[in-house]
């Protein structure tokens, strides 16, 4: 699953940790899920959403492996 | 929503003082026994270091870290299945090692030793994982 969380982290000029306080999670599971080794639970996809103004769709898409 | 969800109940963060201070009254009573200053059976004097040890680990593994999120539960459960596994290979393996080594097939590890490998391999995984999140 590919997401969009660098992007819309840059145009909202977020950091890792800014983002990571904003969502209460630690810096570097922001950074396992934009790099996509981790793929985020419901809570913190719909937490992200909130954070960044846009649908769960429109930042997570799914891939044709998925 | 239940925020529970993703949580693990873990012991609050002073118990890894708690731990501490265990692994510390285990090498006080390891220098106690030493220098023969109270008289107990060496066999009764292993028994206890090994069981304190025990439950130290314990406490440290099931204790929260400064930052628990998710990702970490989610790597606590990786790391616990990973050191069953870890447990299993061992019971399986060690009677061939040995017979190997000794002649003899049987399974030499005590429980309290077995437990003891499983979770330090626990923490090694816990720290690879982290370490590559």
């Amino acid at each position: 699953m590919k997401n969009t969380i660098k992007i819309e982290r840059a145009i909202k000029y977020l950091t890792q940790e800014a983002l990571a306080n904003e969502i209460g999670v630690s810096r570097q599971t922001i950074n396992s899920i934009e790099t996509n080794r981790y793929v985020p639970s419901t809570l913190l996809a719909l937490k992200l959403s909130k954070v960044f103004d846009k649908s769960v769709n429109d930042i997570f898409e799914l891939e044709e492996n998925d | 929503m239940n925020s529970s969800q993703n949580n693990l109940r873990l012991f609050p963060r002073y118990f890894n003082k708690i731990g501490l201070g265990i692994i510390l009254g285990i090498i006080v009573f390891m220098l106690l026994s030493f220098f023969e200053i109270f008289f107990i059976d060496k066999e009764v004097a292993k028994t206890i270091t090994k069981t304190l040890f025990l439950i130290s680990l314990l406490i440290f593994s099931i204790t929260r870290s400064k930052i628990e999120d998710e990702l970490t539960v989610a790597i606590r459960l990786k790391a616990f299945a990973a050191s069953f596994i870890f447990g299993v290979m061992i019971v399986i393996v060690d009677p061939f090692v040995n017979l190997v080594f000794e002649g003899v097939f049987l399974l030499e590890k005590g429980a309290v030793e077995l437990l003891i490998s499983m979770l330090l391999f626990y923490f090694f995984m816990v720290f690879l994982m982290k370490k590559n999140r």
